[in-house]
């Protein structure tokens, strides 16, 4: 069986015969057949030994009468599952529809179906119809089970399961199933949904670091340093329980937790307090010796020292905004009677 | 002494004649700007072509489609180079194995692990030939890949022609 030949003799549209020499062209160039004359590169045997130019016979016997269409047989109400019931590619002679794709020649049309290697190219989803996806969700129902009833609103999700775990599973066209991104793990949960103190919530918050979302309250582990997706899991599941019984524990150094670790501002003992109280004293009428202790307790209890305590405060932790400030200009005049 | 002497005589005589003869310079000549990929060139008019081999490859995405499908060409997914490796052995696999039967390129598609092979066939060997090799080659085929291949073909009568050029 000759491959590949020097020489090969083609009848063009216009009736004449010319030898094209060299070699064959490569890739899918074929010379083109029609019916009445043959190639030398034929897979039958013993044809092109003969060298004969006129092989009109044996090619027509090789030809074979072509069946009509499956299209013409097919009734308006069949069943179109039956006709594409997986993803297929485009098949001209079962699909009755008259398409037509690609760019057409100038001053003509697109090309027709038949043979039209576009149309095969694209993937197509005659088989996803809607009859086709109700068949499928009637196959799947008896797999499935009811959302329990109890869980219809998303707070009560939240109440039961306050923990979320999020992984991601891959898909991809190709030999192998594996991808290493599938192993991430990432669990989220909501401070405020574990039992925790004031010293425990605050301990947490300074553990998880950049985990912990201030606006939203939750805490976020992400886990990919082990090779399994269980693994991952197990690890996110260990780091969350050894932080929470962390926070619950006081070491013995965090006594020495300064005014500049504090998180947020702190009135008492603060130079605040004793700037207003050394004003205040100095402010009443001499003469009057009392107890240095009860007149603080006295002072502190007074209305407008609360107020300004307040202000000073929210100055402190919130930042300045026009309320913060005229909060505390209200308090500051109450105070000195201004 | 005599011995070595000659020995290493003959090692130079051996470079030197090395160094002179074939003597490989850098030839260049004027750059050639034209494009000759997938391209057949306009002729007299005689020459019959089918949709793909009229439309040059700058008309990818424009005026044609994709032969070969896979989502390895997706940001972040790897393998792009192996599919295109196994695309092409399958081409030059099915060209030799139904050699001037193919009316047109192959279109390669992949569903996740199945490997799917359209191909448009003319009508140049009897029907049993044909379910033979497409048996063989499906065969062969998922023993190299190691994962399931099907072929779709459909039969032509003959190429079915866009215009001539």
């Amino acid at each position: 069986m000759a491959i590949y030949q020097d020489s090969i003799r083609v009848q063009d549209c216009f009736g004449t015969l010319h030898k094209r020499a060299g070699p064959s062209p490569p890739a899918v160039s074929f010379p083109v057949g029609r019916a009445a004359y043959s190639l030398g590169l034929t897979a039958s045997n013993g044809v092109e030994r003969q060298g004969l130019p006129e092989r009109g016979n044996q090619g027509q016997r090789r030809q074979r009468r072509a069946v009509e269409p499956r299209t013409e047989r097919m009734t308006v109400d069949q069943d179109w599952t039956a006709v594409y019931p997986t993803a297929a590619s485009f098949k001209p002679n079962s699909v009755p529809l008259p398409v037509r794709m690609g760019y057409p020649v100038k001053r003509g049309v697109p090309p027709a179906k038949k043979g039209n290697l576009e149309l095969i190219k694209i993937p197509n989803f005659l088989h996803l119809t809607p009859e086709a996806i109700k068949k499928h969700c009637e196959a799947l129902k008896p797999f499935c089970t009811e959302w329990p009833a109890a869980l219809d609103s998303d707070a009560k999700c939240e109440e039961h399961f306050p923990i979320q775990v999020e992984s991601k599973a891959y898909v991809s066209a190709g030999p192998s199933l594996r991808n290493p991104n599938a192993r991430i793990i990432t669990l989220t949960v909501k401070l405020s949904s574990l039992n925790l103190d004031e010293h425990a919530r605050k301990k947490l918050i300074r553990l998880s670091g950049e985990r912990y979302n201030k606006d939203t309250d939750t805490l976020t582990i992400t886990t990919d340093s082990c090779p399994m997706k269980q693994q991952n899991y197990d690890y996110a599941m260990y780091l969350l329980t050894v932080l929470y019984h962390e926070s619950w524990k006081t070491e013995a150094w965090e006594k020495e937790k300064t005014r500049a670790d504090m998180e947020e501002y702190v009135w008492e003992d603060s130079p605040s307090q004793k700037n207003i109280l050394e004003t205040l004293l100095r402010m009443r009428p001499l003469g009057e010796k009392e107890e240095e202790g009860e007149v603080r307790e006295e002072l502190l209890g007074r209305v407008e020292v609360q107020e300004y305590k307040d202000s000073v405060t929210k100055l402190k932790n919130e930042g300045e905004t026009e309320t913060n400030m005229q909060q505390y200009k209200e308090a500051v005049k109450k105070l000195l009677n201004i | 002494l005599i011995f070595v002497s000659f020995q290493t005589v003959c090692r130079q005589l051996n470079s030197t004649l090395w160094l002179n003869v074939g003597g490989r310079s850098i030839h260049s000549s004027a750059v050639c700007c034209k494009n000759r990929a997938a391209r057949i060139r306009v002729g007299k008019g005689d020459r019959p072509v089918t949709y793909e081999q009229a439309l040059h490859p700058h008309q990818i995405a424009h005026r044609k489609g994709w032969l070969s499908q896979h989502t390895s060409n997706l940001q972040g997914e790897d393998g792009a180079a192996d599919r295109t490796v196994e695309d092409l052995f399958i081409r030059r696999l099915i060209y030799g194995t139904f050699h001037g039967c193919l009316a047109d390129e192959l279109v390669i598609k992949r569903r996740g692990n199945l490997l799917v092979i359209c191909a448009l066939m003319l009508q140049k060997l009897p029907p049993h030939k044909y379910y033979f090799l497409v048996g063989y080659t499906e065969e062969l085929l998922s023993h190299f890949y190691k994962c399931p291949v099907k072929m779709e073909i459909q039969m032509l009568e003959e190429k079915s022609v866009y215009k001539y050029l």
